[in-house]
């Protein structure tokens, strides 16, 4: 059957099945994998970082930008629960190098 | 997560394979089965297919990224959320406007699942490959007796509020986890069958086959935005409701924004690859709506071998697809109740399943009732909806404090700033030119006065509606993020 299609509809076909299929199949492995590693983290311990190092720089930024704002407290206490994880803990979910914690400061 | 214990009273998923399969089993519905193949065919095939792919990745991954983690953020219901974010008053009756658009579309949309219980239990019964089967004759028949489409527009809102009440772990979860897999399962094999049939590949051309030109038309672009849209239930409450059962340290974009978008639009491609090599197989012209699924398709099966199997994988599974989203429709209305009024679970449960069976009667009695709402609705109920609850994260929460409190927290990916300005004003823009370009197209027709009645009556009822319930509260409450986050 495949054989009597065109070269371009073979080509959408396989570009539809790998942008669709493919990407949806790549998230549903990449998240349920993450929930296996962080079920193995909460298994070891009570609390796990809860920011990758590019987002918390985020929220760093933007909690200093914003030291007013009516939500910047809750944002401070987010900071600061991840910067405390990150000190007590010794299983983190994202890639934080010791160098990188050791920078950390609660604000 | 999975092996610990829910950490507050409030319902968790018990897994995350449950979320995402709720967030699919949601999402996924009649329109990825019998619309999405058929204008894909019909609007340049492959330039639709890549039209649609930009439109999700610009508008609807954001915008369920978006909603997920608000019902996250907040922990709470379609009120409860936005009383959170507006503070107390009548602007809550914004939230109400979600529910009202979600019970009206409930409405309707239980007779449509009732059309295809009943054409489950036929192919069951093998009725369509029966010699002197009459198509035509069997749906219009069908359509013509009240006490079936009645009843069984009865028998599917029992059966979801019998699963409702059981609550989000036992009931919802326990039903998605094995009604997704399922539903995918039958379209695979359907699609072998079809694949290895005489004269396939014509069908495999109809929705795949690229004509380029099809890109610099206006219409293929309106066409793909509202699959893109209205396929993927952005800003209807569905998301919000969902991710408010999200745990303490679950991912809200790659699990709620990138797979549950492309995964039940990959659906309506699988269901493109299970229909049309069948259809063009056996030579029938192709079609979309309850014309291809209840005609055409019920024409080919006796045509081709095993097909009063391929009957039942199809139909069993068109049912699976339109009851989990039924189901998920009608927790958005039962969560939020829940929160907000005295009753318990199962009270509530019963309250809004009678309301959606009272009113989905009309539907299920006339099929050009259902036909004029699912227009009036489409067209400008939901993005009226959509509106609401990206109204308030982009203009009064604001997307950047949304992004880095929620979105990042506990994330798969990472999403950067990009995101702000298309929840603030890309996706806004867009329901407003969908609202618009319909009235336009319209202009002076009864879906478009019915349509402007939406529009007007839905927010002056939900506003009065809260005005006058939060007004009886006195302890009010200043808002505490005004202006959004420019």
């Amino acid at each position: 059957m495949m054989t009597s299609l065109s070269l371009s509809v073979l080509g959408m076909l396989g570009f539809t099945l790998l942008a669709f299929w493919g990407v949806a199949g790549w998230a549903l492995v990449r998240t349920l994998g993450q929930e296996r590693r962080k079920v193995e983290i909460l298994a070891h311990q009570d609390r796990m970082d809860t920011y990758s190092p590019t987002a918390l720089a985020e929220l760093r930024e933007w909690i200093e930008e914003h030291p007013d704002d009516p939500l910047a407290d809750e944002a401070r206490a987010q900071y600061n629960e991840c910067v405390t994880v990150l000190r007590t803990t010794d299983m983190h979910f994202y890639d934080w190098s010791n160098e990188e914690i050791a920078d950390l400061e609660p604000l | 997560m999975a092996g610990t214990q829910a950490k507050t009273a409030r319902a968790e998923w018990g897994t995350r394979f449950g979320f995402l399969m709720a967030m699919i089993g949601a999402m996924v519905g009649a329109g990825n089965i019998w619309r999405f193949p058929y204008v894909a065919g019909n609007n340049g095939g492959g330039a639709f297919i890549l039209a649609f792919l930009i439109l999700l990745f610009v508008l609807a991954i954001p915008g369920l990224m978006a909603e997920v983690a608000l019902g996250r953020y907040t922990g709470k219901g379609v009120i409860g959320a936005f009383r959170e974010v507006v503070g107390r008053g009548g602007l809550v009756g914004f939230g109400v406007v979600v529910l009202l658009v979600n019970v009206a579309l409930m409405s309707y949309y239980a007779p449509v699942i009732a059309w295809t219980l009943y054409y489950a239990i036929h192919s069951l019964l093998f009725s369509f490959t029966a010699s002197g089967f009459e198509p035509v004759a069997f749906w219009d028949g069908f359509l013509a007796n009240p006490v079936l489409t009645i009843g069984l527009h009865t028998v599917v809102m029992g059966s979801i509020a019998a699963i409702l009440a059981l609550g989000i772990r036992r009931g919802v979860e326990r039903i998605v986890v094995y009604a997704v897999p399922a539903l995918v399962l039958s379209l695979v094999i359907m699609t072998i069958r079809g694949l290895t049939l005489p004269g396939a590949s014509e069908g495999i051309a109809f929705t795949f086959g690229v004509e380029w030109a099809y890109l610099t038309y206006s219409g293929t672009w309106i066409e793909a935005l509202g699959q893109a849209l209205f396929s993927t239930g952005l800003g209807w409450g569905i998301a919000l409701t969902v991710g408010s059962y999200l745990r303490e340290y679950d991912d809200v974009p790659l699990g709620g924004g990138v797979f549950t978008a492309l995964g039940e639009s990959s659906i309506g491609i699988l269901a493109a690859l299970a229909i049309f090599p069948i259809v063009f197989a056996v030579g029938v012209a192709p079609d979309a709506g309850a014309n291809l699924a209840f005609i055409s398709l019920v024409q080919v099966f006796p045509e081709i071998p095993f097909g009063g199997l391929v009957a039942v994988l199809f139909f069993v599974g068109f049912f699976l697809a339109t009851f989990t989203s039924g189901l998920l429709i009608t927790e958005v209305s039962v969560t939020t109740l829940e929160e907000e009024t005295r009753f318990d679970r199962t009270q509530t449960v019963l309250g809004v399943c009678g309301l959606i069976w009272l009113l989905g009667i009309p539907s299920a009695y006339s099929a050009e009732l259902l036909d004029y709402l699912d227009f009036v609705f489409g067209s400008w109920g939901l993005p009226l909806a959509t509106l609401a609850i990206i109204g308030i994260i982009g203009w009064v929460l604001g997307p950047e404090r949304l992004r880095l409190l929620a979105v990042n927290r506990n994330a798969g990916i990472h999403v950067g700033q990009w995101w702000d300005p298309v929840v603030k004003y890309v996706i806004p823009a867009v329901m407003l030119f969908i609202m618009g370009y319909f009235a336009y197209d319209e202009f002076g027709s009864i879906e478009m006065i019915g349509g402007m009645v939406v529009l007007l009556t839905f927010p002056i009822i939900g506003y009065a509606i809260m005005t006058v319930l939060e007004g009886r509260d006195r302890r009010t409450e200043p808002v505490d993020v005004p202006g959004g986050d420019d």
